[in-house]
């Protein structure tokens, strides 16, 4: 039992042709399982009210960003973070956020009222957004709306991000909450944007010990990020037996992302997206929303989230991607797309230091399991 | 800036069992504050000199012998840096925890200790982490207009620079270790490298000539 959620004008959040975030990936992954023959019938969202914002962002904020959206010129902008490289100010912009924050509340909802114990929002998966700052490609942090919503109904929700950057956001906006636990696999950010997401950020007052972040070396490979998911998050999990789990799904960890350095292939996705599943079935009586999120690598993002569908969805994955669909779109974003779902392999060249990430990210394990031993309790 | 730049390496340290007026001995004998205690050649706790005045203070209630272990009185469970671990992330932990020291540990041995009075002597060449940034350090010849030329490609891209700290470099050259309001470093580490300028940092997407 699983629903999708999407919405046609999650494309009005459009940054700019240039733009690493694109939503061309977003219509691949549908026109992909079209052409596999799947019928995605997806729940269409109404977006949030700027009002409803005002729960997360400050009003200032949200007035000025619907402002500049309209087209207004707005001298704060740039303090907003708004204005620069990675968040231009585009038409309609805060219209698309809308829609797809309205998407991942959704997601909330359905859970909440038990119409679904999973779901798959094709959008979403702001977790830069600030309650006043606009940074690292994202405006409205839906995440943290979609949170606020349950635990507002009394739910213990855990908040695990897969992208490649730190949550930030997200951390932030429930840094001092006790309902809320926020784990972060990232690359580390001695290396990588934001610069957090370190091993003791292990959030404030009632809310310390549920913050957890694991900083992963660069190059650090599929079978070490398996390995920290293990040792981490399943206890982390089963210590705090949330109520719901919402995963923030980000693609940018694979090998061929052109703005990081983990080395994830499709067919370490698939275990990733298994293992999440699983723990969900275990520890969260199977509930959990997926939110999309990053992943700059067009040729790869498409096949990972189409992988995360097939899986939610519990149907087969094809070993070959359908020619008609490769043709479309190798055209369309100039790109040559080879024949099959998943990676071939060898996907890259051996890593020189490949034994000593993979020591490093362990001893992660045993320093964040050391720093909230004395905690869980 | 790492943390084996700044520690100091071999330090002191005292066995759990020494009793407080040997520590108290130790410290004025060396001239430190901070004395990491081992038990069987773990670190189980540090033991400052403050612990040492508080616990023997004639104010105290009820004030500890000076012939008590160091184990009774020091602080643990203690928190630890490695010596790769950049500068200021040690001086979050510090700060987080109200800490005046961290003993350094690699592969479970204590190979050296970092207190307040190091990283505040590392604080002119290091930059904040309050903003969500990327960083990058570039060596720029030491030379009028280099860094207006380097600022300038940056606000060409509209990235807004959250800080620049600098310290000379070897060769005549300046350091500059920014931070920049962008995720797309390695674009801007490209444009900068195509600039002429060396980015030394991250070392990945470095190009050093």
């Amino acid at each position: 039992m699983c629903k999708i959620i999407y919405h046609p004008k999650y494309n009005l959040y459009d940054l700019g042709e240039s733009h690493p975030f694109n939503p061309v990936r977003v219509e691949m992954v549908l026109d992909l399982l079209h052409e596999l023959n799947y019928a995605v019938e997806p729940e269409t969202p109404d977006p949030v009210t700027p009002e409803m914002l005002y729960k997360i962002h400050d009003k200032n904020y949200v007035d000025i960003i619907e402002a500049l959206s309209r087209g207004e010129n707005k001298t704060e902008s740039e303090q907003l973070g708004l204005g620069t490289i990675d968040n231009p100010i585009t038409k309609g912009m805060a219209e698309g956020a809308r829609y797809q924050a309205g998407g991942t509340l959704l997601g909330a909802k359905l859970l909440l009222e038990n119409k679904t114990k999973k779901v798959l929002q094709l959008g979403g998966g702001f977790h830069h957004a600030h309650s006043n700052l606009a940074s690292g490609f994202c405006i409205y942090n839906d995440l943290a709306l979609a949170i606020k919503e349950m635990t507002d109904k009394g739910l213990h929700v855990v908040y695990l991000d897969i992208d490649v950057h730190h949550s930030d956001g997200v951390q932030k906006i429930f840094y001092n909450d006790d309902k809320v636990m926020t784990i972060s696999l990232h690359e580390s950010g001695e290396f990588l944007f934001p610069g957090t997401g370190w091993i003791h950020e292990l959030g404030q007052g009632m809310g310390r010990s549920l913050k957890l972040n694991v900083p992963l070396d660069p190059f650090t490979e599929g079978e070490s990020y398996l390995e920290v998911m293990d040792g981490i998050i399943e206890p982390a999990l089963k210590w705090f037996k949330p109520d719901a789990m919402i995963v923030m799904a980000g693609a940018d960890a694979h090998f061929s992302d052109p703005l990081a350095d983990l080395l994830l292939t499709t067919m370490d996705y698939e275990k990733i997206f298994k293992k999440i599943l699983k723990y969900a079935d275990d520890y969260s009586n199977g509930k959990i929303i997926f939110t999309l999120g990053g992943g700059y690598s067009i040729t790869a993002t498409p096949r990972i989230w189409t992988i995360l569908y097939l899986l939610i969805m519990n149907l087969e994955i094809p070993y070959k991607l359908p020619p008609k669909w490769i043709k479309k779109w190798s055209k369309k974003i100039g790109k040559e797309i080879l024949g099959f779902l998943h990676d071939q392999l060898p996907a890259y060249e051996p890593i020189p230091r490949k034994s000593e990430i993979e020591k490093h990210n362990r001893d992660l394990i045993r320093r964040i399991s050391d720093s909230v031993v004395q905690y869980w309790i | 800036m790492l943390i084996s730049e700044v520690m100091k390496k071999n330090p002191v340290t005292v066995n759990f069992d020494i009793k407080l007026n040997e520590a108290y001995k130790l410290m004025q004998d060396k001239k430190i504050r901070h004395l990491p205690v081992l038990k069987e050649e773990k670190l189980i706790g540090v033991v400052t000199d403050r612990d040492l005045r508080l616990a023997t203070s004639k104010l105290s209630e009820h004030p500890f012998d000076p012939e008590t272990e160091v184990e009774k009185v020091m602080s643990h469970p203690v928190s630890t840096t490695s010596p790769n671990d950049p500068v200021e992330r040690a001086t979050q932990v510090m700060r987080e925890l109200k800490i005046g020291c961290l003993p350094v540990v690699e592969e479970m041995k204590l190979v050296g200790i970092v207190t307040n009075t190091d990283l505040l002597d590392a604080l002119l060449m290091l930059t904040g982490v309050h903003q969500p940034s990327g960083r990058l350090d570039v060596r720029l010849p030491n030379k009028t207009g280099e860094l207006a030329r380097l600022t300038g490609l940056l606000s060409e891209q509209k990235v807004n620079i959250h800080s620049i700290l600098t310290y000379p470099d070897k060769d005549g050259k300046v350091r500059l270790v920014l931070r920049l309001g962008s995720i797309e470093m390695k674009m801007l580490a490209e444009l900068i490298c195509n600039a002429g300028f060396e980015v030394i940092w991250p070392v990945h997407i470095a190009c050093v000539k």
